[in-house]
């Protein structure tokens, strides 16, 4: 951890304002990242501050349409990469570099004179699809629906009235910037486990293991994509009073000969309450 | 009076991490009373400050996952995304010497609707006596800051003080400001 300095209180309020000039503001990330305690907490209190002054700001709203514009930005197909439906999940997608149209002021399809031609045009294609790639269409189509259908199962998991969302917090005995948060139901015996910064050491992986009746589980090797996420659905963990705790060890590459027990330590630990 | 609702917005941003759709609806309908105002205190022009926020919620709505709890509540985060929308609008524009020379004569747009924005009225009052208390040159650096995007050294050179002053105010202003409304007031 850089060592904390006193002047790095006044780092945080500049940062959580967001007006640092740039190199007290990649001395402060650098700091934060390093996990100061005294820091974390500054930030978090001066951030709220930042929301009062937020709400200095004269009154306004924007117009109606505002929000079917966002809303149906949001809905436009590439603007977020579907999942594969692979167990682990790359994300996020950094799309800041897509041209986005703001306001869509897209003709209708028919007008008046080139329309008939194009419809035309577009009967002759439609025609000319051979039936091998119609019937291709229509595998997708059905991969899609059930990929949603199963999309949407998981998505209950979050929305689950009894969720519980478990942050594993570091033990002290490995990599400071692995992060790991658990959303597990206990009705459903589901979980959903999403990871950032998954950047094992050379010639080793990160195991998810579930601490059941006093004893570890594994869960899986953690499979992370070059951004260093991955997301891990786990079915059925099994009777909910058993289930104490998740947690994450440094394993030789593929995993801990043992399934039932870690081989090297124990990077990660999140206990479930109650 | 509660204008957060911190349990609540987290599981939203979750489920937008997911990408529910209807969550990021329900962070749209919660949140754009706060970010709008800002967006617009920026761009003083009602056209320019929609812009930047559809850009700042789609930016939510695709980075989602670089929230950081640790860092601040989700409603500081969805400020920071509008408010640097709006800023890089601005500069953009005044890049382009648009802004401000040509504010909309009709710059207020839209008198918010009574119903919808009393609470948000309501604490806007309450932080408007609270930066009133403070000492001038502590709110006048929150503002600048906040408001103008100047960074610290900029805000420095323009108040002719130096930059550890600078700094020193900014934190005691902010602290000040949390200690006039403590959070279980307005959370």
């Amino acid at each position: 951890m850089s060592a904390h300095r006193d002047q790095d209180i006044d780092l945080c309020a500049g940062y959580a304002l967001g007006c640092l000039d740039t190199a007290d503001r990649e001395r402060v990330e650098e700091h934060l990242a390093s996990g100061c305690p005294m820091c974390q907490a500054a930030l978090a209190e001066f951030s709220d501050a930042s929301v009062l002054l937020a709400a200095s700001a004269p009154l306004a709203q924007p117009g109606p349409a505002l929000r079917q514009r966002v809303l149906a930005a949001v809905a436009a197909p590439g603007i977020r990469e579907p999942e594969p439906p692979a167990e682990q999940v790359r994300e996020p997608v950094d799309t800041r570099g897509r041209v986005i149209e703001l306001r869509p002021r897209r003709a209708p399809f028919f007008t008046a004179g080139w329309g008939w031609a194009a419809a035309a045009a577009l009967l002759a294609l439609v025609t000319a699809l051979e039936w091998t790639q119609a019937a291709r269409l229509r595998g997708e189509l059905e991969s899609n629906r059930l990929r949603l259908a199963d999309e949407s199962r998981w998505s209950e998991v979050l929305n689950a009235p009894a969720a519980k969302v478990v942050y594993l917090a570091p033990t002290g005995k490995g990599s400071s910037e692995l992060r790991a948060r658990a959303t597990y139901d206990p009705v459903s015996r589901r979980a959903v486990v999403v990871f950032e910064n998954v950047r094992a050491p050379q010639g080793s992986d990160y195991q998810l293991w579930a601490i059941v009746g006093g004893a570890p589980a594994s869960l899986g090797v953690v499979k992370a994509d070059a951004a260093g996420h991955a997301m891990m659905r786990l079915e059925n963990l099994g009777e909910p009073k058993l289930l104490a705790a998740f947690a994450i060890s440094l394993e030789p590459a593929g995993g801990s000969p043992n399934p039932n027990a870690p081989s090297g330590p124990v990077v990660m630990l999140g206990k479930l309450e109650g | 009076m509660s204008l957060t609702d911190q349990e609540r917005d987290h599981r939203s941003l979750l489920r937008v991490q997911e990408g529910d759709s209807r969550a990021l609806e329900e962070l749209y309908d919660r949140y754009t009373p706060l970010l709008y105002p800002v967006a617009f205190r920026i761009l003083r022009r009602a056209a320019d400050a929609e812009d930047a926020l559809q850009e700042a919620w789609l930016q939510v709505w695709r980075r989602a996952v670089t929230y950081d709890p640790r860092r601040g509540t989700v409603a500081a985060w969805l400020l920071t995304v509008a408010r640097t929308r709006a800023l890089d609008r601005y500069r953009s524009l005044a890049a382009r010497g648009r802004a401000e020379s040509s504010v909309d004569p009709e710059a207020g747009a839209r008198p918010p609707e009574p119903s919808a924005s009393a609470v948000h009225a309501q604490l806007g009052e309450r932080v408007w006596s609270a930066l009133a208390q403070l000492q001038p040159q502590q709110r006048q650096v929150l503002e600048i800051a906040y408001f103008e995007g100047l960074s610290q050294s900029e805000v420095a050179a323009r108040l002719n003080a130096p930059l550890g002053t600078v700094k020193s105010w900014t934190r005691q202003g902010l602290l000040r400001l949390r200690e006039i409304l403590p959070q279980e007031e307005w959370m």
